[in-house]
């Protein structure tokens, strides 16, 4: 068990995991951050990224251009279907009562779960990995499945990119600007109706593009949600609600903790995760690069 | 308004004409309890259609005794309360003569202690648990499947005389069949075959990286693995780059040898991985098999048909077999008529013991493999072990 090519080799999965998490929870703390809505919906979202991708592939057969095609339409059709969600619906919502929108988000999954299984059944569906990164990479310890180093890089580049947005665009001082007031904002002449929507489109994109990258790892079927949204539930809290670092942090403690915790812990493999969950909690309630609510503005 | 009632008395008076001219006797009512929604309909709906093939050619046949055969299908759930809310019912309120079902270990359990209640025979076409005719033994309860213990005993032959196994591991979700096959698997195995580790983990797992990279660490030439549904195309996906299944042969449990499985992985199912299904649509040993699949793909509008049928086409065809020989639908004289009854099946003949109510099914076994010509892999060549 301490052979040092298996210890590098969970090293990798920890990562590999954790980015692949990342890039839905991303979603997830961003929408919170700006628009204050906790969204059960998120897993759902990325079921719909992993649903969709599958049917590409079914139409394309098996192709790496096929695959990519796919993984890209993904979050184009959640980003479409997102935005008449918040257009047409949760808009109405915003000055009503938080539970209100607690209950519409769980409307959405119990939603989302039935139009899957009328679109695409209630059994199991299976999507392949690309061809062209089917097989595994010589990383001189070890050999490590091509995808899933690919899946690696993909959260740091999201991560740098979200980053980039945010503190050197326009657009990114907007939404901070929407996020600390908005009335403010909107009497200075910003149309925050459109901020609000391009963050609720821009936080699902994320979920289906995170569903559709964990295609060829998991099996596509109408519960998928429901591990995944606890997961990012964990990771957001952990990381702090609404900070992006924190929710690449929180993913990385997450993934790390489930996959050596299972290593040397076996038989606590259940409670670990929670165990940390409380702790972060104990020691920092605002997670840990959160900011507690008095320092928010 | 008068229109609609006009009509609708139109249609009763027409059917009753008909039923009346069609039948001398009324017709005989079995009750069905399956999963019809949800996770569990994809086993459950398939059963239906058995059924109803079975139905179909006894009452094209005359039906028993002269009397025609109906059913009356509820969901259960996958619940065992809600399987016991609609034995009960069937049972006083529509007044079926015996119980297809449960369909799982659980609720079979659940709809059994009914049975021994109201004294109405319960056969179920697919839970395997050995507890149901073991120690909640009882006389109005019999069991179409396998057991475990008896699928241990088949699987151990396979490892051992088949694959010529040195030394074995065994992986599975945790849960009552995983722990009862993997310990009538290592009873029944000779001496030469040494068991290395064994790796479990909890339903709901979707990431089997750390138990993939022990098993993959492990010396052992041969896994036994029990991992059934989604968790198995997870497990397969996640283990394939890694080679796995290059380096280790590989036998598994819940019937991973069915047409729907390989259908669904494709290229992706773990070549030459050893498994056995209940039913095998492209084996064409008997006359009466083909025949079988013929009706079925009538009804499933499709050659490629699933497993599950036979086992409900099977419990159909023995409960009216007990019905003709004991010339009656009392459930005294439907259960001695059914200790000991022989029956020729699609697979041949199967028996019913007489002390256990068990069937204990045949099944088909094979090292599921790409087919020339064909895009979805089988068990190839393809032996019914009985």
């Amino acid at each position: 068990m301490t052979n040092p090519t298996f210890l590098f080799i969970q090293f990798m999965n920890s990562v590999s995991l954790a980015m692949n998490l990342y890039v839905v929870a991303v979603g997830l703390t961003m929408i919170f951050g700006v628009m204050r809505i906790v969204n059960f919906a998120h897993g759902a979202f990325y079921m719909v990224g992993a649903y969709v991708l599958f049917s590409v592939q079914r139409a394309t057969g098996e192709s790496d251009l096929g695959f990519w095609a796919g993984v890209l339409l993904a979050p184009v059709v959640m980003g479409v279907l997102a935005f008449a969600i918040e257009r047409l619906l949760l808009s109405r919502l915003y000055d009503k009562d938080h539970l209100l929108q607690l209950l519409f988000t769980f409307a959405l999954v119990l939603i989302f779960k039935d139009v899957v299984k009328l679109v695409w059944g209630a059994g199991q569906q299976s999507v392949s990995y690309p061809p062209a990164l089917s097989t595994a990479v010589n990383l001189g310890l070890a050999y490590y499945p091509a995808y899933l180093l690919l899946v690696s890089l993909v959260g740091p580049i999201i991560a740098v990119g979200l980053w980039l947005t945010f503190e050197k665009t326009r657009w990114g001082r907007i939404i901070n600007a929407a996020r600390l007031d908005r009335e403010m904002l909107s009497a200075l002449g910003t149309d925050v109706r459109l901020v609000y929507a391009g963050v609720f489109v821009a936080g699902a994109m994320l979920a289906a593009l995170g569903g559709a990258l964990a295609g060829p790892r998991v099996a596509a079927d109408p519960s998928m949600d429901g591990l995944v949204i606890i997961d990012c539930f964990i990771i957001v809290i952990i990381g702090g609600l609404g900070s992006l670092w924190g929710s690449f942090l929180g993913a990385l403690c997450l993934s790390f903790i489930k996959i050596f915790g299972v290593l040397f812990f076996p038989e606590w493999e259940v409670v670990l995760v929670y165990l940390m969950l409380v702790l972060v909690l104990l020691v920092r309630p605002w997670g840990l690069l959160g900011q507690p609510d008095e320092e928010r503005y | 308004m008068t229109k609609r009632n006009g009509r609708l008395a139109a249609a009763a008076i027409l059917s009753t004409g008909l039923t009346t001219a069609a039948l001398a006797a009324d017709p005989i009512k079995l009750g069905v309890i399956v999963p019809t929604s949800g996770g569990g309909a994809s086993v459950g709906l398939p059963i239906v259609d058995g059924i109803k093939l079975a139905v179909q050619e006894i009452n094209a046949a005359g039906g028993v005794n002269g009397s025609k055969i109906e059913i009356v299908v509820r969901d259960e759930q996958l619940k065992p309360d809600v399987a016991t809310a609609a034995a009960k019912e069937l049972i006083t309120k529509e007044g079926v003569k015996a119980i297809i079902g449960a369909a799982t270990s659980a609720t079979s359990l659940a709809v059994s202690e009914v049975a021994k209640a109201e004294k109405v025979i319960a056969f179920t076409p697919t839970a395997k648990t050995e507890a149901l005719t073991d120690a909640k033994l009882h006389k109005y309860i019999f069991q179409y499947p396998s057991t475990t213990d008896v699928d241990g005993k088949r699987k151990a032959a396979i490892i051992a005389d088949k694959l010529g196994t040195k030394s074995l591991c065994l992986t599975g979700l945790n849960y009552a069949y995983t722990t009862d096959l993997f310990k009538s698997v290592k009873a029944s195995l000779p001496a030469s075959v040494k068991v290395s580790n064994e790796y479990l983990f909890e339903m709901g797992t979707t990431d089997f990286n750390t138990t993939i990279g022990k098993l993959m660490a492990d010396p052992c030439d041969t896994i036994l693995g029990s991992v059934f549904g989604g968790s198995f195309i997870s497990f397969a996906k996640q283990a394939a780059p890694f080679g796995l299944f290059k380096t280790k042969k590989l036998v598994w449990a819940s019937q991973m040898g069915d047409y729907t499985m390989s259908a669904t992985l494709k290229g992706d199912f773990p070549e030459g991985l050893w498994s056995s299904a209940v039913d095998a649509w492209y084996f064409d040993g008997t006359p009466a098999h083909k025949a079988f699949q013929e009706g079925l793909a009538k009804i499933q509008g499709k050659k490629e048909t699933d497993m599950w049928p036979l086992a409900g086409y099977m419990t159909t065809q023995l409960l009216v077999a007990a019905i003709k020989k004991a010339g009656s639908t009392d459930p005294d004289k439907m259960v001695e008529a059914l200790e000991g009854l022989t029956l020729e099946s699609p697979l041949g003949p199967v028996t019913v013991d007489p002390k256990t109510h068990r069937v204990a099914a045949p099944e088909f076994y094979g090292p599921v493999v790409t087919v020339p010509g064909e895009s979805v892999k089988r068990m190839s060549p393809v032996t019914l072990v009985r």
